[in-house]
């Protein structure tokens, strides 16, 4: 009973030790709290004290003025930002160059360079998609030199980035998928005009179809490669266009063929292009690709009037675009993604056929005459000169099984 | 000498340089042709990579062409002198008793005949072979001609006739090379071997078998009667003008066959529209800026850069920056965009031994299969970079 006694006292000084212990790391005052080391988010469990910054920053209409001469809006809603995927972080921890009251001196001259002062810092979170942006053409221009060129906080304004909802499959959700092209065209917002006016821009805008392909589904979300890269060129038809095009879940509810990469490998053009993908990932050549005929942003339904190349003199012009000296009859040379039948290009179905009789027929009747020349050689000369030497000489040479 | 051995000449030099040409054009024209035709299987891209890459392979491929048509234009030459001036018999023209050599052939073989035809200088095996290569040279060249000038094509043909020479194109080959593969090989390499392209003869004992009636003709002199000289020179002067002149016509032809168009653009094809990349969006929700002049200029390799050694800094990071960062950068495994991450190495360890290239696994791989390697010159600037020890400045 004594025994007991001590041991729970002793458990109680230990308790005791323990808490006095993480009281006194804590007032010693460690690094502030980050809690999302490494690349898995782990939210903290409960919402940060911010009201210390938000006693100001939560007034609407605040700015500061930059000696460059524009203005800083240092505003942050608070309703917006608990609604955002950041609402559990502390301020601090993206702002970590701002510290007590008053504020240090910001050294930056303009907003784009007050911008760059946390381009790094959302990778304590997000450390892949980091990695992958740095090695992205955005960030390539960054390095070289291009202010214009996105960081993270560009597209995810982190003060009010919801978390992106995802479907069952881990894609983004169609009203999410929906929305990537606006966030692209901020910047780009010539390439969004023609996009959204194109089959697939249209979809999406009109009832966010998540079968028609948003910006990164083509190009990728964070490692986004330079589109005019040879790389990108030669792995298009495969890796681009043909992750849809080949599906038959996709392609049948609007009637698509999904024989358009096999009718393609199968021509000339893409003959060459799939050679160079196998051998050189990397090589530039100039056979066409999909979007060289079919258009890139603006890519149109073939039978559209204007653009679609299913009409000859569209086809016609974009043939053109490599043959300069085509003329009306050229389109006719490329099979338009149809295997040959009486209906659809009779000519070439009658070369096949006439191949398929031709050179069996020649060919079987060759190894018949081969085979018969064997069989004489090997079998009945060799009986003959046996029967020969039996002393048989007589013995008509014709075996009536041979005849068969 | 027995008279079973005895040799008998049958081809002369220049036929047989005739079918050596023959043999390496033809040969040429269906590994070329061929990996192009199934260009997707393995053996193909054995056979593309040997050769240097596609282009290379259609650049050989039209090359043995010229040389094929070539050949056929001399031999045309020769068969007219052989005709007309010489007056030789026509011994490879197909008559109606090749059709029954052929039956009578075969119906020795089955045993039903006793006694194989006697046959002439060409038998209907060989005239068959003989007419199946005209008809594919004819087949081939017009198919040929097609693919090689589609733009003249179309101008006086449906567009449709192109894909379809190409499928002529294509399975005339296959009918050509599995009639070499069984047919001739079988009757002159199998069968048994006969010499007569290497030595131009056969022996008497071969002739007996294959060619009695010429043997006949030889032994009894009648093969041999030639036109008097005076009669032979003044055929001559005739037909050698009007040989020339055909053969330069041809000749003129088959020049204009590889020349005839340039049929596509050599530079990449412009962007379908010219649409701007980098507009904003106005009102902005983003503050543009002028882009600012670049910090960090790229380095490039200068041409003659070989020369001396590099160090990471002077050029062998651009190396790597150009040709693996794409895969190789800060979301790979391996990281080659700094030195620092290229001298740890990645998931299997370090790939960079600093001083001996030969156990680096970088170099190693890029000597095996990896799916993107260095061209020579760079990959050998690397091994010297390693060899010196992999300096970074």
């Amino acid at each position: 009973m004594k025994r007991r006694i001590v041991r729970a006292r002793v458990s109680l000084l230990v308790l005791v030790l323990a808490a006095l212990v993480v009281l006194g790391v804590a007032l010693i005052g460690g690094p502030p709290q980050r809690g999302l080391a490494g690349s898995a988010p782990a939210p903290q469990p409960q919402k940060p004290d911010n009201s210390a910054c938000l006693a100001c920053h939560s007034k609407p209409g605040q700015s500061y003025q930059l000696p460059s001469g524009e203005v800083l809006s240092i505003s942050v809603d608070p309703a917006v930002y608990d609604k955002s995927s950041h609402a559990n972080v502390a301020c601090q921890v993206c702002h970590t160059n701002i510290a007590g009251f008053p504020h240090p001196l910001n050294a930056a001259q303009d907003t784009r360079a007050y911008t760059f002062q946390y381009k790094d810092t959302c990778k304590q979170c997000h450390n892949d998609q980091f990695k992958q942006l740095s090695d992205s053409v955005h960030t390539q221009l960054l390095n070289g030199g291009n202010r214009n060129a996105p960081v993270c906080s560009d597209c995810h304004n982190p003060h009010s980035q919801p978390t992106i909802q995802t479907d069952a499959n881990g894609n983004p959700a169609s009203v999410e998928h929906a929305a990537i092209a606006k966030i692209c065209s901020h910047c780009h917002n010539d390439i969004y005009n023609q996009y959204v006016n194109s089959v697939h821009g249209s979809g999406i805008a009109e009832n966010k179809n998540p079968d028609v392909p948003a910006c990164t589904d083509c190009h990728g979300v964070h490692i986004i490669q330079g589109p005019d890269s040879p790389g990108f060129r030669i792995n298009s038809p495969t890796q681009v266009c043909g992750k849809c095009h080949t599906n038959p879940q996709i392609m049948d509810k609007y009637g698509i063929s999904t024989q358009v990469l096999n009718t393609y490998v199968a021509d000339f053009h893409g003959t060459t292009v799939t050679l160079f993908e196998k051998t050189d990932p990397q090589a530039a050549t100039n056979k066409p690709v999909c979007y060289d005929c079919h258009g890139v942003h603006n890519i149109a339904r073939v039978d559209d009037p204007t653009q679609g190349i299913a009409l000859k003199q569209n086809m016609l012009k974009a043939c053109q675009r490599c043959h300069p000296d085509a003329t009306t009859n050229f389109p006719d040379a490329w099979l338009s993604h149809y295997i040959p039948s009486p209906q659809k290009y009779p000519v070439v179905y009658i070369v096949n056929l006439f191949y398929s009789i031709l050179i069996p027929t020649v060919i079987g009747g060759m190894v018949i005459y081969v085979g018969s020349d064997i069989y004489r050689r090997n079998f009945l000369d060799r009986r003959l000169r046996k029967g020969k030497k039996q002393d048989e000489p007589e013995k008509p040479p014709v075996d009536p099984e041979a005849k068969g | 000498m027995n008279a079973e051995s005895k040799k008998i000449t049958r081809f002369t030099l220049l036929q047989r340089i005739e079918h050596w040409l023959l043999f390496l054009s033809f040969t040429t024209l269906a590994v070329t042709g061929l990996s192009q035709k199934y260009a997707l299987s393995g053996i193909s891209d054995a056979i593309i990579g040997f050769l240097g890459g596609i282009e290379n392979v259609r650049a050989i491929h039209h090359f043995a062409a010229i040389i094929f048509m070539l050949e056929a234009v001399y031999h045309l030459v020769v068969i007219g002198y052989k005709l007309l001036v010489l007056r030789l018999r026509a011994s490879l023209l197909p008559g109606s008793e090749d059709v029954i050599d052929g039956i009578q052939s075969l119906l020795y073989n089955l045993g039903v005949r006793k006694e194989l035809p006697r046959m002439d200088r060409f038998n209907f095996a060989e005239k068959l072979e003989y007419w199946a290569m005209i008809w594919g040279l004819v087949m081939m060249s017009l198919t040929g001609f097609m693919l090689w000038n589609p733009i003249a094509t179309t101008h006086f043909l449906p567009g449709e006739f192109i894909p379809a020479a190409k499928s002529a194109h294509g399975n005339e080959a296959v009918l050509a090379v599995l009639a070499i593969l069984v047919w001739h090989f079988y009757n002159v390499h199998l069968r048994h071997w006969n010499w007569s392209m290497f030595t131009g003869k056969l022996t008497r004992k071969e002739m007996e078998e294959e060619h009695p009636l010429e043997l006949e003709a030889i032994e009894s002199g009648a093969s041999a009667v030639r036109p008097a000289p005076r009669v032979q020179s003044r055929r001559l002067a005739v037909y050698a003008p009007v040989a020339l002149l055909a053969s330069a016509g041809l000749i003129f032809g088959i020049y204009k066959f590889t020349s005839f168009e340039n049929t596509a653009i050599k530079t990449i094809p412009p962007a379908i529209t010219g649409v701007a990349v980098y507009v904003k969006q106005t009102p902005s929700p983003i503050p543009t800026q002028p882009p600012a002049p670049t910090t960090a200029p790229l380095r490039t390799l200068a041409p003659g850069a070989t020369a001396g050694l590099l160090t990471w800094d002077t050029g062998i990071g651009q190396v790597f920056a150009d040709n693996c960062k794409t895969c190789h950068g800060n979301a790979g495994g391996l990281n080659l965009g700094s030195y620092a991450n290229a001298m740890q190495g990645g998931a299997d360890g370090p790939v960079i031994i600093a001083g001996d290239p030969a156990i680096s696994l970088l170099i190693q791989k890029m000597s095996g299969s990896h799916p993107r390697t260095l061209s020579p010159a760079a990959l050998a600037q690397v091994e010297a970079w390693i060899k010196a020890g992999a300096p970074e400045k």
